[in-house]
């Protein structure tokens, strides 16, 4: 299993997109690759469709949901608060596998959080939906806590 | 700034001592593959070259019979991505006879059949949405989400045409004329219509027009601008799969030859036009003599009408997007910045720190906010629109000349601009700049306001920022201009919506987009009918 990502500097709505796609395409590899290496944990496919399903999601925001009427400049998001960058690996065990995706789900669900609250006063439809992601984030964690029980 | 930072180092801030000491044991057996995004990358182009396009007539692709051509460049990276023909009067001619030939069936063929090639259209424009964005960046130099967001405005005006079986309807009355003979009202298509385009929003402004006169039964023509016909062409190349029949949809590319074959030809019915106003006043007048119906928009001059109760920080970015949003090429850019009363001194500090970070760029890239300038013609004239503003006596605070952007020495770039200390007689405070220059005006209250945007012949769009229900209500009741904005500092009317404006910028009665297009591009006719 190999991970990459590239997350741009947030400065407009395409970036803050961008970025997201970036925090949905690590935790979709990080599952994908771990079911194989773990079959009988029955969560981790579940979960790389459910990131992979929130990639074809934030495509279709940044398609649908923009009005270009209000696409101001985006200065209040600081990147690094939300950056993952696990350039390749293979974690050993599933306890660490655990502790990785609990990382990528809690950082992911602080950056939809506070992104919500920006795109507020900016697109209010991408509001909703990133609130709703942040929550799905939370509740992933519960999910990798009993798995890891 | 871009950045690619280790897990490593991201997950030890997240863990325990224990769990970095494991960490750093499972990091010692990972492959690590590098992967950066710098600044300069940007998504990719959809071709690197267009080569030389051709004119869509009668339903086929057609080589122009026009020996000259023009190149298309890409004001970002300066390269030459296609070249396009000056076609004839002749070529426009044919293309306007095959589109009077097609409206004979097109005009007998019903409304809800005609609908069903715009939701063909509708699903292959949504499926190539990310291409037709794409193209508009390297033709015209707008950032990705602005073009994104133009051609979520094109779907829109076609969605909005698709609604013709109920937004043509005429009307009837019982007894309308007398007892017993009822009157009502038809709408009727009435044969060709065609559209000039300028180059400021490749994709849309045809959509203003083209997908009503064609939805309520005419044929059409599409004359893009030249300077930006890579996006019509691939749209076209959609239309041509959306299967509407040879002749009711037709593009021929071209200059003044072939606005002048449109407006002349006796079977054109009709012409609308965006661009400069004296270019549409040509129009205009052009249309008339020759018994045309006419939409001509031209050339805008808007003020941002700041008082002192509004929300600062929201208002300084919203207007952020309004003055260097499409590095101010569209006709609803914000030009003038009208501080009132005591807001002007922490209002001009929060702008210019705003504009002094706005990323200009290549607008493939997703992080930048700002594209370059059209050419470097534009570039030039906007350059002379600055040192006049210098030379005048307005006080220049933020210099946006000489920028340069790492990867693009070729680039048509200016950076955000601001005057400051800008009196209403001055150059810059009145004429249309078409560039990122703001004029900051000071003004003691709102009275004074709205007499400086009236003291404008253009009446295109301006807002103003405030809390006050009064003022806001003053301001919208008052200001003379076809598009007024409430804390919203791009005033663009949605497809189901008219769009025009008013005074010097624009010329004609009917306007743009929803009901109004239904008007422009239908006769109303009356039948009285009694039954002996």
């Amino acid at each position: 299993m190999v991970l990459k990502s590239s997350f741009p500097e947030i400065t407009t709505f395409g970036s803050l997109i961008r970025f997201a796609l970036e925090l949905e395409k690590v935790a979709t590899s990080l599952y994908e690759g771990s079911s194989k290496t773990y079959p009988n944990v029955a969560a981790l496919p579940l979960l790389a469709d459910l990131h992979r399903k929130r990639s074809q999601l934030l495509e279709h925001t940044r398609q649908q949901k923009l009005n270009e009427m209000i696409l101001e400049p985006i200065y209040d998001l600081n990147g690094n608060d939300y950056a993952l960058s696990p350039n390749g690996h293979s974690p050993s065990a599933l306890k660490e596998l655990i502790k990785m995706a609990e990382i990528i789900e809690d950082k992911s669900a602080r950056f939809y959080s506070d992104s919500s609250r920006l795109a507020k006063s900016l697109l209010a439809e991408s509001s909703r939906i990133f609130q709703k992601m942040s929550k799905e984030n939370d509740d992933n964690k519960s999910k990798l806590k009993t798995i890891a029980s | 700034m871009s950045f690619v930072l280790h897990i490593m180092v991201i997950f030890e801030q997240s863990l325990s001592w224990e769990g970095r000491n494991q960490m750093a044991k499972l990091m010692a057996k990972l492959k690590v593959v590098p992967e950066r995004l710098e600044g300069s990358q940007h998504l990719p182009e959809v071709k690197k070259n267009y080569g030389v396009l051709k004119n869509y007539i009668n339903g086929e692709w057609v080589d122009a019979e026009a020996s000259k051509l023009e190149d298309v460049e890409n004001p970002a990276t300066g390269e030459i991505i296609a070249q396009v023909p000056l076609s004839t009067a002749r070529e426009t001619a044919k293309a306007i006879e095959a589109a009077q030939e097609a409206w004979l069936e097109w005009r007998e063929t019903p409304p809800v059949t005609r609908v069903r090639y715009f939701f063909k259209l509708r699903d292959l424009m949504e499926k190539h949405f990310e291409n037709i964005s794409r193209v508009q960046v390297q033709e015209h130099g707008k950032a990705i989400d602005e073009a994104r967001g133009e051609t979520r405005r094109a779907i829109e005006n076609v969605e909005v045409a698709t609604g013709v079986t109920s937004l043509m309807m005429g009307y009837t009355l019982e007894d309308g004329a007398a007892a017993g003979i009822d009157e009502e009202a038809i709408r009727s298509p009435l044969g060709v219509f065609a559209s000039i385009s300028p180059f400021n929003f490749p994709a849309m402004i045809p959509f203003w027009f083209w997908p009503y006169a064609v939805a309520c039964g005419n044929t059409y023509i599409v004359k893009p601008s030249k300077q930006v016909p890579l996006t019509q062409e691939y749209i076209f190349e959609l239309i041509h799969q959306a299967g509407f029949p040879p002749g009711v949809i037709s593009l021929v590319n071209g200059s003044h030859e072939v606005a002048d074959a449109l407006m002349d030809h006796p079977l054109v019915k009709g012409i609308s036009f965006v661009g400069s106003t004296a270019v549409a006043h040509y129009v205009y007048r052009k249309c008339a003599e020759n018994r045309k119906r006419v939409q001509a928009q031209g050339g805008a001059k808007n003020s941002l009408v700041v008082m002192p109760d509004c929300v600062l920080n929201r208002t300084v970015a919203n207007m952020l997007s309004s003055f260097y949003g499409c590095t101010g090429q569209r006709c609803l850019a914000g030009a003038n910045l009208v501080a009132v009363g005591d807001i002007y001194q922490e209002l001009k500090e929060k702008f210019v720190e705003g504009a002094k970070r706005i990323k200009v760029g290549y607008g493939l890239d997703e992080t930048v906010n700002m594209g370059p300038v059209i050419s470097g013609d534009a570039k030039k004239k906007i350059e002379r629109y600055i040192a006049t503003g210098v030379k005048e006596g307005a006080k220049l605070i933020l210099d946006g000349r000489n920028i340069k952007v790492d990867g693009y020495p070729k680039g048509h770039f200016i950076g955000p601009t601001v005057f400051d200390n800008v009196t209403p007689d001055m150059t810059i405070a009145k004429e249309e700049i078409f560039g990122p220059v703001v004029s900051i005006i000071r003004v003691k209250n709102l009275d004074e306001a709205i007499d400086l945007i009236h003291s404008s012949p253009f009446g295109n769009a301006a807002s103003i920022y405030t809390q006050s229900g009064p003022a806001a209500r003053e301001f919208r009741y008052r200001v003379q201009c076809g598009n007024i904005g409430i804390n919203i500092g791009i005033v663009a009317a949605m497809a189901y919506f008219p769009f025009a404006g008013s005074k010097d910028s624009f010329f004609g009665d009917l306007h743009g987009q929803g009901e109004d297009a239904i008007n422009f591009f239908t006769d109303r006719k009356v039948v009285i009918t009694r039954w002996f």
